[in-house]
């Protein structure tokens, strides 16, 4: 694929009002209250499922008794480990079963799950369920977790199928690092060093809408309705536990409430469909928020860094050396490349010839930790951008100006030896703080903080089908996955202007894997620059076919047929035309209008590690990027000094996320990711008990920003045309904004206080107690 | 959903003009009536803690969490859900200016959304910003970080 070349323009801030419309196809449904959510469907004699829980976040699991939960009205499916396949699933490391069987590693594993008449009946039938326990000693102490004779949290790790490339070691569920030049030797030349420790608590993904799965079963195949991200991920799931080929699982998901990442994954979908199997009906499970805090394995995961940077006098750096300990929770989820992912972040977008930087993911008796939008990135940009504005003040240096001398650009090499073709980072930098510096002076207590920040985009396979029926008008049929952000929406613009017609002309359909082809669903940004790749090609192939039937039509060479305002045009001779419904009509008694499109995925960058300057770049496959994304943001808040409440006033974020094909859509996500990032900054920390049970776990205790807390924010585009992996030099978006914000907030309110904040979030408390000189500390 | 009649009551709620009579568990919250027993679904449940703003309906005009409001204190009320908002196929103004302002995304909090900015625009037809913010301060929403959904309300303040 080859990105269209132009010349960097510095953008003006958006202005939203001048933006095309975006006509969402589904904004009908969703303004009207007709669009169905997984919780929203009923089937003919449905029954309602309660799960048992874990009473302790570590215990052996001596016995589990049913029988009386069995024998209760209404009561139609009881299951545990026993009634299904005895299989451990979760593709970095098989460490989990569908049901706990040995043990109980955190307060959200499942013991046992019941199907009942009513859901009153099936949480009765629940509680009813009789487990005993022997608890055995807790980890939630990330350091003293790696010390000899730490109890493990899997005793039994080495027995486990893991995926190559991960390292393990006792609870240690996954080992990277980052080893390049000598950084030890060029610390201790380096004219300032600099150290420091950040810690981050852990966070949530908190859609507003709690997850749901129904099943049914029809002859010895199920349909599974399920708030899912990832379709052919939880189909994936089902079949590897439930021992049953893909052509058996057909998972359909309706309107998806949001997700974050929080429904990335395989969760719940088998327990659902077993008890539907076992009862020979369909069965509902929709999560209380409760439930949705506390079960998923998907957390964003707590997170220490311990940073060292070594400086030249003239602002240049020499060295980093960085440990990063991440809480991984009990079991693995998708977590395998977190060390990798947190060794960039903490190495960050900058140019230094020595970094010796080593990360673990470590295995704890908490809820496990998994892929929330930007895996890794809040925390780890938090901590090294906190850490490079105390790097600038070593030197006395303005952070804006140190981090224009140190961050890459066109050329420039980064930490694990990439050499970036033409970004926008520079001017990322320039028109962040440009929309947020005001005219005249700052108020009291006020400041403006800066930070910047990196993600990838993430090539992978794809597929769609698109056809035109007799009328005329479209369907896109796709594997991808639409959980709010538009991207599946956008698909129906890159397809109509493929085909001169209106994206209007088009319906979807989507997020069903019988009918689609795969897609990798909405994780990793990657839907628009992957299944966008696929529909461009198979609209493609039908304007071929819309063009040798016009040719023919019009007795012109298919060379000289246009598309385009819903006909197919002879260039250069404007009255020679014939209407797409037309040529529809015709293929309608013929061959049909319809081809499918997937094409190879752009290649990730090959990384020279020959030679052993770069020793090491991590093992997890997201070292060398594509289509890396850059981001900065400038935030002015002000801060209350007599009570530690920080209030974001203004934000400036500009962003490198490759051409922006649907500016409004792109601007939503813009200003939602910097919303949740000033809710993981400042209120959404998550509680535990020493044993690791979370204390916290509804909306109330664990505060979300709300529409009175909104900023003003100005966002700028910066599209320097090239490095782009999908359509039209596009890059991935969705999860960059959820990058930089924290950080910036924290180098403001260190600029109001004098002291950064060393712990995540910056809690009204935190920021008190570091303005009096004290560290409040942190939990993981 | 079955009864348990020996602590039901009859009850009759008016929801979007539509009476519907039906037996109720006393206990039942109003979000589950309009949901199980109505049949409408547009309200949503996010939290059954008055935290999120999902299931706002408005009774008699006034945004209430349905989540933690008796269904039988409903009776006698006009009860309004998103279902109610548009004109048969006509859009009300706020629900084609959230479409327009692109303050829709994954939608869930948009039928509570409307319902607060609906009753936020009968009792005070013109409010700033500000107010606007206040107004939605009982509604979550996780997707945009709100700056598409205070333009809608504005959009639908100046086309009124």
């Amino acid at each position: 694929m080859t990105p269209p070349v132009s010349t960097p323009v510095l953008s003006e801030p958006i202005d939203p009002a001048a933006l095309p419309r975006f006509d969402r196809a589904d904004g009908p449904d969703k303004v009207t209250g007709s669009g169905r959510y997984t919780a929203d469907l009923t089937l003919t004699g449905m029954l309602h499922a309660a799960f048992v829980y874990a009473e302790h976040s570590h215990a052996r699991l001596l016995s589990v008794d049913t029988s009386v939960a069995r024998s209760m009205p209404g009561v139609m499916s009881v299951l545990t480990a026993d009634d299904v396949p005895d299989v451990r699933y979760t593709h970095g490391t098989a460490d989990r079963r569908l049901f706990a069987k040995d043990a109980v590693r955190y307060d959200g594993d499942v013991v046992a799950a019941v199907a009942a008449t009513t859901l009153e009946k099936a949480r009765a039938a629940a509680d009813a369920v009789v487990v005993e326990y022997e608890p055995l000693p807790t980890v939630t102490d990330l350091e003293a977790a790696l010390a000899d004779g730490s109890p493990l949290v899997h005793p039994e790790w080495q027995s486990y199928d893991a995926a190559d490339g991960v390292e393990r070691s006792g609870n240690v569920a996954s080992f990277s690092s980052i080893a390049k030049g000598d950084a030890h030797a060029a610390m201790a030349d380096a004219e300032h060093v600099v150290s420091g420790r950040y810690v981050a608590d852990a966070s949530h993904a908190t859609p507003i809408e709690p997850r749901g799965v129904v099943a049914q079963w029809e002859g010895g195949k199920v349909t599974i309705w399920s708030s899912t991200q990832v379709p052919f991920a939880a189909r994936a799931g089902v079949c590897q536990t439930l021992e049953l080929p893909t052509n058996k699982v057909r998972v359909i998901v309706p309107h998806l409430g949001g997700g974050f990442g929080g429904k990335c994954g395989f969760h719940y979908e088998a327990h659902v469909a077993a008890l539907a199997q076992a009862a020979g009906r369909p069965v509902r499970l929709v999560f209380t928020r409760r439930e949705e805090f506390l079960a998923p394995d998907r957390r964003r995961e707590g997170m220490i860094v311990d940073l060292t940077t070594g400086l030249r006098s003239d602002g240049t750096i020499v060295a980093r050396t960085a440990k990063v300990l991440l809480d991984g929770g009990a079991y693995m989820a998708d977590g395998e490349f977190f060390p990798q992912m947190a060794a960039m972040h903490v190495a960050g977008p900058y140019k230094m010839d020595h970094c010796h930087i080593e990360a673990s993911l470590v295995y704890t008796n908490r809820q496990p930790s998994g892929s929330v939008r930007a895996p890794t990135a809040p925390q780890g940009c938090w901590a090294v951008e906190t850490h490079t504005d105390e790097l600038a003040a070593a030197l006395d240096m303005d952070p804006v100006a140190f981090r224009k001398l140190n961050a890459v650009d066109e050329g420039d090499e980064g930490c694990v030896g990439q050499i970036y073709n033409k970004i926008g980072l520079q001017d990322c930098i320039d028109a962040a703080v440009a929309a947020v510096t005001p005219e005249g002076d700052l108020g009291e207590h006020e400041s403006i903080g800066v930070a910047i920040g990196w993600w990838p985009s993430f090539p992978g396979a794809s597929g769609a089908i698109v056809r035109l029926d007799d009328d005329g008008q479209g369907q896109i049929v796709t594997g991808a996955q639409e959980n709010g952000t538009g991207s599946v929406m956008t698909l129906r613009q890159l397809a109509a202007d493929e085909l001169g017609l209106a994206p209007q002309d088009f319906q979807i359909v989507y997020q069903d894997t019988a009918a689609a082809p795969f897609d990798g669903g909405s994780s990793g940004s990657q839907t628009l620059i992957n299944n966008g790749r696929a529909v461009v090609a198979a609209a493609g192939r039908v304007a071929d076919q819309l063009k040798e039937l016009a040719a023919a039509e019009l007795e012109a060479s298919v060379d000289d047929i246009v598309l385009a305002d819903g006909a197919a045009h002879v260039a250069g001779t404007p009255t020679k035309s014939v209407t797409i419904a037309e040529l529809a009509a015709a293929a309608g008694g013929g061959a049909l209008l319809v081809a499918s499109g997937s094409e190879d995925p752009p290649e990730y960058p090959e990384l020279d590690t020959e030679g052993g300057r770069i020793a090491c770049i991590g093992d997890q496959g997201v070292a060398g990027w594509a289509g890396p994304q850059f981001s900065c943001h400038a935030v002015h808040v002000r801060v209350d000094p007599d009570t530690g409440v920080v209030r974001v006033l203004n934000i400036g974020a500009a962003h490198d996320s490759g051409t922006i094909i649907n500016p409004l859509a792109a601007l939503g996500q813009i200003e939602g990711g910097i919303m949740m990032g000033i809710g993981q900054a400042l209120t959404e920390i998550t509680h535990y008990d020493e044993a690791g049970n979370q204390l916290n776990a509804g909306l109330l205790e664990y505060k979300l920003q709300t529409a009175a807390d909104t900023p003003n924010v100005k966002v700028v585009f910066i599209e320097p045309g090239a490095d782009g992996v999908g359509p039209r030099g596009a890059k991935g978006l969705a999860e960059a904004p959820n990058v930089a914000t924290a950080a910036a907030i924290n180098n403001a309110i260190t600029k109001v206080i004098g002291t950064p904040v060393r712990s995540l979030p910056m809690t009204a408390e935190r920021v008190w107690a570091a303005s009096m000189g004290v560290d409040e500390g942190s939990q993981p | 959903m079955t009864i348990d009649m020996n602590n039901a009551s009859a009850v009759t709620l008016r929801v979007n003009g539509t009476d519907y009579p039906m037996l109720l568990e006393t206990e039942r919250n109003l979000l589950g009536a309009i949901r199980d027993e109505v049949g409408l679904t547009g309200t949503k449940e996010g939290c059954d803690d008055c935290e999120c703003g999902a299931c706002m309906v408005l009774v008699d005009g006034q945004p209430v969490n349905s989540c933690s409001y008796l269904a039988v204190q409903a009776q006698g009320r006009e009860i309004t859900t998103i279902e109610g908002l548009a004109d048969g196929q006509q859009l009300s103004e706020l629900q084609a200016a959230i479409l327009e302002a692109g303050g829709v995304q994954c939608g869930f909090c948009t039928p509570g959304m409307l319902m607060s900015a609906t009753a936020l625009l009968d009792r005070n037809p013109s409010p700033t910003r500000e107010e606007i913010k206040v107004g939605l301060g009982g509604n979550l929403c996780r997707c945009t970080g709100y700056g598409r959904i205070l333009d809608a309300v504005e959009r639908a303040v100046t086309i009124r």
